[in-house]
């Protein structure tokens, strides 16, 4: 796996418009909420912010850079070379998105780190932990069935977009408007229950109970992800 | 099945949808053998041949590979080089990076820079994949197989964009692998490089094998011809020519040997001069087109 992944990591760096999409993008966002987190914290909370800003990396940095990645490499047939060798497809498949997951843990470490730094740390830095990773782990793979219905990477353009904005809609509808009203819906929307945690979370207040209840729907939906990605992902180019 | 069978298929079937590609197809590959997959367009040639290597699962029949299921990639694979038909390489990865990333995947020993030599690389180690010509890139291919000297090396049209010098080297080297013991499977649209080459021949239509054998055992199913023409004021000619246009004659026989022999006796005899005479052997080529014409069945 890890030879796959420095391989992965060395074509990351020399694609400017990957790097610009997966790195500079979600940065420059995360940096225009965290300069307005006053006007955010009155719309809904500092933990709203902070949701924002897992969901927005989330999407960018994680979501849709495996779905162009994991275009590219089909469509130029860098799949097929990597199934001509030993490596099983689970190597190959893991090979291959850690060094992206490993990109968008460190940018969520920084940025919530210099989030926490300017406006006030999370309540319960640990309910953040399975929270974030839940939500990285149901993004990436989403992002592997996604790549499974994505031609190219130019196609990866159209075919991302609808749960990238989708994910961080439901975010900012959760984060913003609580789960006082229709929490069954938003619990069961994807990143619903995982909005609500990192909100409890950064704001704290929540019963710890009530914060580990909503794991049920959050790993739901993990699962739900994987089962998704397992169905949908092909190694080869349709013919 | 021998102890040296390497690849043994038994009523392979391969279908999409309604549309049967490969029809209880069998053959086996022994060790040290060069042997050739050829056919038609859409012949089934390239599904058996992906099926074999392992990417494709077989609809029904038996493959084995090694003695394993060409599907345990981490039984198979480490013993097996493939060259596949696209390159499928990242374009922004170091020719020497390609090669190293492909090689350790492998599961084989070997070094980056003597895999780069055998193919005329080495100048080009630093250089992105993507700035590589075509045959440059079949090249680097090519390296990536014979990594670690493979018992099993599957050739898919490794040839084509090649100049003569890069065809000489490369088989060259399959030569030396094949000294070592190396078996090679080999698909190709240039016939004279399997006529030369192989070892077997199985010749695909259709989904199936119309003829398979060396190359003489392939060639001996159609006759050989003898060409030439005669003066005007010439006799009639031996019994079994027929005439062409303009005086021109033709005799089609699977004695070659012996007819050509007749003929020149015949015409020492009546002190006749034969005009463009030729006589050629069969060649893969002819069958081959017959088999593409349906005039060969299995």
């Amino acid at each position: 796996m890890l030879p796959i992944a420095q391989g992965e990591l060395v074509q990351l760096f020399r694609n400017r418009a990957v790097l610009v999409t997966s790195l500079l993008m979600p940065v420059a966002v995360a940096a225009f909420f965290i300069g307005y987190r006053d006007v955010f914290a009155t719309i809904g909370s500092l933990g709203y912010v902070a949701a924002v800003l897992v969901f927005t990396i989330a999407a960018f940095s994680l979501y849709a850079t495996t779905v162009t990645t994991l275009a590219a490499r089909r469509q130029n047939l860098f799949l097929k070379r990597l199934r001509s060798t030993a490596a099983s497809d689970a190597t190959i498949l893991a090979g291959l998105v850690l060094p992206i997951s490993a990109i968008a843990l460190v940018q969520v470490g920084l940025i919530l780190g210099v989030f926490a730094a300017v406006g006030g740390g999370p309540a319960d830095a640990v309910l953040l932990v399975p929270a974030i990773l839940a939500t990285f782990v149901m993004m990436l793979a989403l992002g592997v069935a996604t790549a499974g219905v994505t031609n190219s990477p130019e196609h990866a353009q159209v075919t991302a977009l609808p749960l990238s904005l989708g994910v961080i809609a439901v975010a900012s509808w959760v984060g913003i408007t609580g789960t006082e009203s229709l929490a069954p819906l938003k619990r069961a929307l994807p990143g619903g229950a995982a909005t609500e945690l990192v909100v409890d979370a950064w704001n704290g207040g929540a019963p710890l109970t009530d914060s580990l209840l909503l794991l049920v729907p959050t790993l739901a939906w993990v699962v739900v992800a994987v089962a998704i990605a397992s169905r949908m992902f092909r190694w080869e180019p349709r013919t | 099945m021998s102890t040296n069978t390497v690849i043994d298929v038994d009523g392979l079937d391969v279908t999409y949808g309604d549309f049967r590609a490969v029809k209880d197809l069998s053959f086996q590959v022994e060790q040290g053998e060069l042997y050739a997959l050829l056919g038609t367009n859409g012949a089934g040639k390239t599904s058996t041949l992906e099926v074999v290597e392992g990417h494709r699962e077989a609809t029904s029949g038996t493959v084995r590979v090694l003695g394993s299921s060409p599907r345990d990639r981490s039984a198979v694979r480490p013993r097996v080089g493939i060259m596949l038909q696209e390159s499928g390489f990242s374009a922004d990865l170091t020719v020497a990076e390609s090669t190293r990333l492909v090689g350790r995947l492998t599961g084989r020993e070997d070094s980056v820079e003597r895999v780069l030599g055998l193919v005329d690389l080495t100048h080009h180690a630093d250089t992105r994949v993507g700035q590589l010509s075509g045959g440059e890139k079949r090249r680097l291919d090519f390296a990536t197989a014979v990594y670690g000297s493979p018992e099993l090396l599957f050739l898919d049209e490794p040839t084509t964009g090649l100049d003569i010098q890069s065809r000489d080297s490369l088989w060259a080297t399959v030569q030396q692998l094949r000294e070592e013991g190396t078996t090679v499977v080999l698909t190709t649209h240039y016939l004279e490089e399997a006529q030369q080459r192989a070892d077997r021949i199985g010749l695909m239509h259709r989904g199936t094998f119309r003829r398979q054998g060396t190359v003489s055992e392939l060639t001996r199913a159609l006759p050989a011809a003898i060409q030439f023409s005669l003066p005007p004021d010439a006799p009639a000619p031996p019994t079994g020519s027929v005439a062409q246009a303009d005086r021109s004659y033709a005799i089609e026989t699977f004695e070659l040997q012996r007819d050509l022999k007749q003929l020149l006796d015949w015409a020492d005899a009546h002190r006749i001069e034969l005009d463009g005479l030729s006589a050629a052997p069969t060649r893969l080529d002819d069958v081959f087109r017959a088999i593409g014409a349906d005039s060969i069945t299995s």
